[in-house]
């Protein structure tokens, strides 16, 4: 008999069966795993995930895959989080538009996938990093909501966070 | 013993923890140890989070967590009104719409001056953004300091934002020449202030500290080290608006009354940690209200506090079982009662750090007592304990690999035995200090040089240690040494052959101190070493020779430039991986035919190496005089490097005589190797050392036979009782 697989369904009722393995990568499905089947699978597990859509979960899925056998730092560490590199792989599979990396990064918050929701952080960090406001605006699709007097006056006052 | 300046042996090796006055923290700019000590000491179990603040934002995750958090509740509760143009943003913009939970995570990733550029796009951000930047201003650097200060000083209608209302961590302690009370006013009205760290800020006054304070009732901690004007004021003001202190800093306490300090205790029952030094007013009547009215005390620190007796400290040991660090120092009614009431068994298990220093009152039962009461002990400092004896080091080894941290300074009774028992229990030993124990040997020496952590020896005064004390320890260590920090002062038979095999097997050395020492007290030595501090007097300053930092450095390219020329005459073993470096060095990527190699051997007077590689004792007295020559000549290095070719000539035509010398000295190892099996630990065998000249160090070995060793190890070295 194969093993039992877990099927991921995503908000528009795609199926996507998986091993436990690449699921147990989400915190949230593998405390709903332990937790609905204490003694172990022993036939097929449906997940929904009603917020997330099929292209999305596709693209989440192959991040588990990817990454079920990578040993992540602790959660806990978070200076060991904040100082790693982005993985070389996940900088080229984060490679998507704007739209499809924030919905990335809100499955990854939503099915607690820490790894990746720190990947996909990191990448929206390095688009901003070094960025005038004026080029901030226009990567980020946001009209200037300061008047003239407003903008300076801050800039003014906070001048002192530019300084190393 | 006397030596002159003593008083420079206490700056040399007052206890870290005694950072007493400003002299003090001249003498050591780089201080690390007791911040090593902190960390290595205070970060485990449940307490994260010390309550205060040290020197370093070492737990800006943890802030960062707590601001998140507080911002995450005020955006759920708060309703958010957007005007036509910020509707527009956030209809389009697919960042913007991300929660904020994301966004913080997402700017966490940033460094302040991109949080600045993001503050001035829109409203959104600027909500946001402008809560992570002033949650702890940055007064770590002049210039940002300096702005701070003028945005801080203009009225509040003539800001865009009231800054105050964001601020939660302030801490003045980087730029402490440009903080004043003009400057700390300016910071009255921060609600939400949490910490306040004010560490050497001695131009405040408690007239603006007790003005920052009024409204703060979120204070959890404030750090008033250094601040010399603590009066009654600063501590009823915390007692009537900081209900929520946790962390209480004023070692500077000595004019604050039992009074104020009595209703500060029962108005804050959240302390945690509490320091009250050099104050006559802490009585047992503080002690007892401390043990009534904080039951969450993890640490006490009461250095120089006469007036306390272990009347009520003996409940608190009792009842306080989290305590973590316990202080107190010149306290005469601190007895071997301290710990009676408590049952002879585990029960102290959060206690890492006890320093009884100058309880003069205290004898070995109470250290057999605290050790069986608080196995997990991590510092221990017993200095100025005069009745302490062996007996507490056999104690102590009780606490195995626990211990890091030792201090024993003036405590004159322990031996050789003592230290011999704990090192080889307490491996783990990071921090010893032996300052004053005067009746410790080279034997010492070899026993700490199988601690593979120790960072800081302190050995000041210890003058029976000799040359070949430091060449034991150098050449069981090896080389890569982790030792930080060497304390010698004092230790006057010291020369510097020794010294500068320690400093280069010690990469990591910071702090080196050789006061009064005749051997190093010449102008080329102590051109590298520091400064004397300003108040010592002129025979103090012309003994004093301690080098940090940059002057390590100097120090060993000093003397390593100075031996370089001559390093085929230190060398003893082998000394041919020493002529094939000789080689390359010469003859470049060549081999040399073996006669050229003689003819440039004999030229520098090394043929007889090449004749005879065996004849090693003969280099090794002839290094004798090099160091003869090194520690007490004035030569010039052109002069010197003559002589000692002339000096080696004359030596070669002694050979005979030598090898002599050579045979007994072959018989002095042989036995000394016999002896050596009795040592533990022992890494490598003994071999005569080879620097000492041996007129000074006559020989290496006593008429004892090894088996003695361990019943009368003086004998191991017996030169210094001869000497």
């Amino acid at each position: 008999m194969p093993e039992p697989k877990v099927i991921i369904i995503s908000s528009d009722d795609e199926k996507f069966p998986v091993d436990v393995k690449v699921a147990e990568k989400s915190i949230l499905m593998k405390k709903m795993i332990e937790d609905l089947n204490p003694d172990g699978l022993e036939e097929d597990f449906e997940i929904p995930t009603p917020n997330v859509r099929s292209t999305v979960l596709a693209k989440v899925i192959e991040w588990c895959t990817h990454h079920k056998n990578t040993v992540f730092p602790d959660d806990d560490d978070e200076d060991a989080r904040k100082s790693a590199p982005v993985d070389e792989w996940d900088k080229n599979f984060l490679k998507v538009d704007q739209e499809m990396l924030y919905e990335i990064i809100l499955a990854a918050n939503y099915l607690n996938i820490r790894p990746l929701m720190d990947s996909g952080c990191k990448i929206v960090a390095e688009m901003i990093r070094g960025k005038s406001p004026e080029e901030l605006r226009r990567t980020f699709n946001i009209v200037n909501d300061f008047s003239p007097e407003e903008e300076a006056a801050i800039r003014r006052e906070n001048e002192w966070a530019e300084d190393r | 013993m006397s030596s002159p300046g003593s008083m420079s042996e206490d700056v040399n090796n007052v206890p870290e923890h005694i950072g007493n006055n400003a002299f003090n923290r001249d003498v050591r700019p780089t201080e690390s140890d007791e911040q090593m000590v902190r960390q290595s000491a205070g970060r485990s179990g449940n307490d994260h989070r010390p309550g205060l603040e040290f020197q370093m934002d070492n737990d800006s995750n943890d802030d960062y967590q707590d601001l998140r958090n507080a911002i995450i509740k005020r955006k759920s509760s708060a309703f958010v009104y957007r005007n036509e143009i910020q509707k527009l943003n956030y209809a389009n913009s697919l960042l913007l719409k991300l929660p904020t939970e994301i966004l913080l995570q997402i700017f966490h990733y940033l460094e302040r001056k991109d949080l600045f550029m993001l503050l001035t796009v829109c409203h959104e951000f600027a909500d946001l953004i402008i809560e992570i930047l002033w949650f702890r201003p940055n007064m770590q650097i002049d210039s940002s300091f300096k702005k701070i200060r003028e945005v801080m000083e203009l009225p509040r209608h003539k800001t865009h934002w009231d800054y105050r209302t964001y601020i939660k961590r302030l801490n003045l302690s980087f730029m402490t020449k440009l903080v004043d009370d003009q400057l700390l006013y300016s910071f009255v009205g921060c609600p939400k202030l949490e910490r306040l760290t004010l560490v050497n800020c001695t131009k405040l006054t408690r007239h603006s500290i007790s003005a920052v304070l009024q409204n703060c009732d979120r204070l959890q901690s404030i750090d008033l080290t250094g601040v010399s004007d603590i009066h009654d004021d600063i501590i009823l003001a915390l007692a009537n608006h900081c209900p929520r202190l946790q962390g209480l800093y004023a070692p500077g306490c000595g004019q604050v009354s039992e009074g104020a300090i009595l209703k500060l205790l029962k108005s804050c029952p959240m302390l945690k940690r509490v320091k009250f030094n050099g104050s006559s007013n802490i009585t047992d009547e503080v002690i007892k209200a401390m043990y009534e009215n904080c039951k969450s005390l993890v640490e006490i620190d009461l250095h120089n506090c006469p007036n306390v007796t272990d009347k009520f400290l003996r409940l608190i040991f009792l009842h306080l079982s989290q305590l973590r660090e316990f202080r107190i120092s010149s306290a005469p009614g601190i007895t071997d009662g301290l710990l009676d009431l408590l049952p002879d068994e585990f029960c102290l298990e959060k206690l890492r750090i006890v320093d009884l220093t100058s309880c003069n009152a205290i004898t070995d039962k109470l250290v057999e007592k605290l050790v069986k009461c608080a196995p997990r002990l991590r510092n221990i400092v017993l200095s100025k304990c005069m009745q302490i004896s062996d007996a507490s080091l056999r104690a102590l080894s009780q606490l195995g690999r626990s211990l890091h941290y030792i201090h024993l300074g003036h405590c004159a009774l322990i031996t050789d035995f003592g230290v011999a028992s704990l090192v080889r229990s307490c491996h783990r030993i990071q921090y010893i200090d032996l300052a004053c124990c005067s009746q410790l040997t080279d034997w010492t020496l070899v026993e700490l040089s199988s601690l593979p952590k120790l960072r800081r020896i302190g050995l000041v005064k210890c003058s029976l240690i000799s040359d070949s004390g430091i060449l034991e320890l150098v050449r069981r260590r090896g080389d890569h040494d982790c030792l930080e920090r060497v304390h010698l002062s004092y230790c006057t038979n010291l020369t510097i052959g020794p010294i500068y095999l320690l400093l280069n097997n010690c990469p990591k050395l910071t702090h080196l101190s050789l006061t009064g020492i005749a051997a190093f007290l010449r102008r080329e030595i102590t051109q590298y070493c520091r400064d004397p501090p300003p108040d010592f007097n002129e025979s103090q300053k012309s003994s004093f020779c301690v080098f940090s930092g940059q002057g390590v450095a100097q120090l060993r390219n000093h003397l390593n430039q100075m031996i370089q020329g001559r390093a085929y005459l230190l060398e003893h073993g082998d000394v041919n991986p020493l002529f094939q470096e000789r080689r390359r060095y010469v003859h470049d990527n060549n081999d040399l035919e073996e006669d050229e190699l003689n003819v440039w051997a004999r030229q520098r007077g090394l043929g007889f190496l090449q004749e005879n590689p065996e004849a090693n004792h003969d280099v090794s007295d002839v290094s004798g005089e090099v160091f003869r020559e090194l520690n007490e000549g004035s030569m010039g290095p052109e002069e010197m490097r003559e002589h000692f070719q002339r000096l080696i000539r004359n030596h070669h035509e002694q050979r005979l005589i030598q090898r002599h010398i050579a045979e007994q000295s072959e018989g002095i190892q042989a036995r000394l190797h016999n002896q050596n099996r009795n040592i533990q630990n022992a890494p490598q065998l003994i071999q005569p050392a080879v620097f000492p000249n041996r007129e000074n160090n006559p020989s290496f070995a006593g008429e004892t036979e090894g088996e003695d060793v361990e019943m009368q190890p003086v004998d191991l070295f017996p030169s210094n009782q001869n000497a």
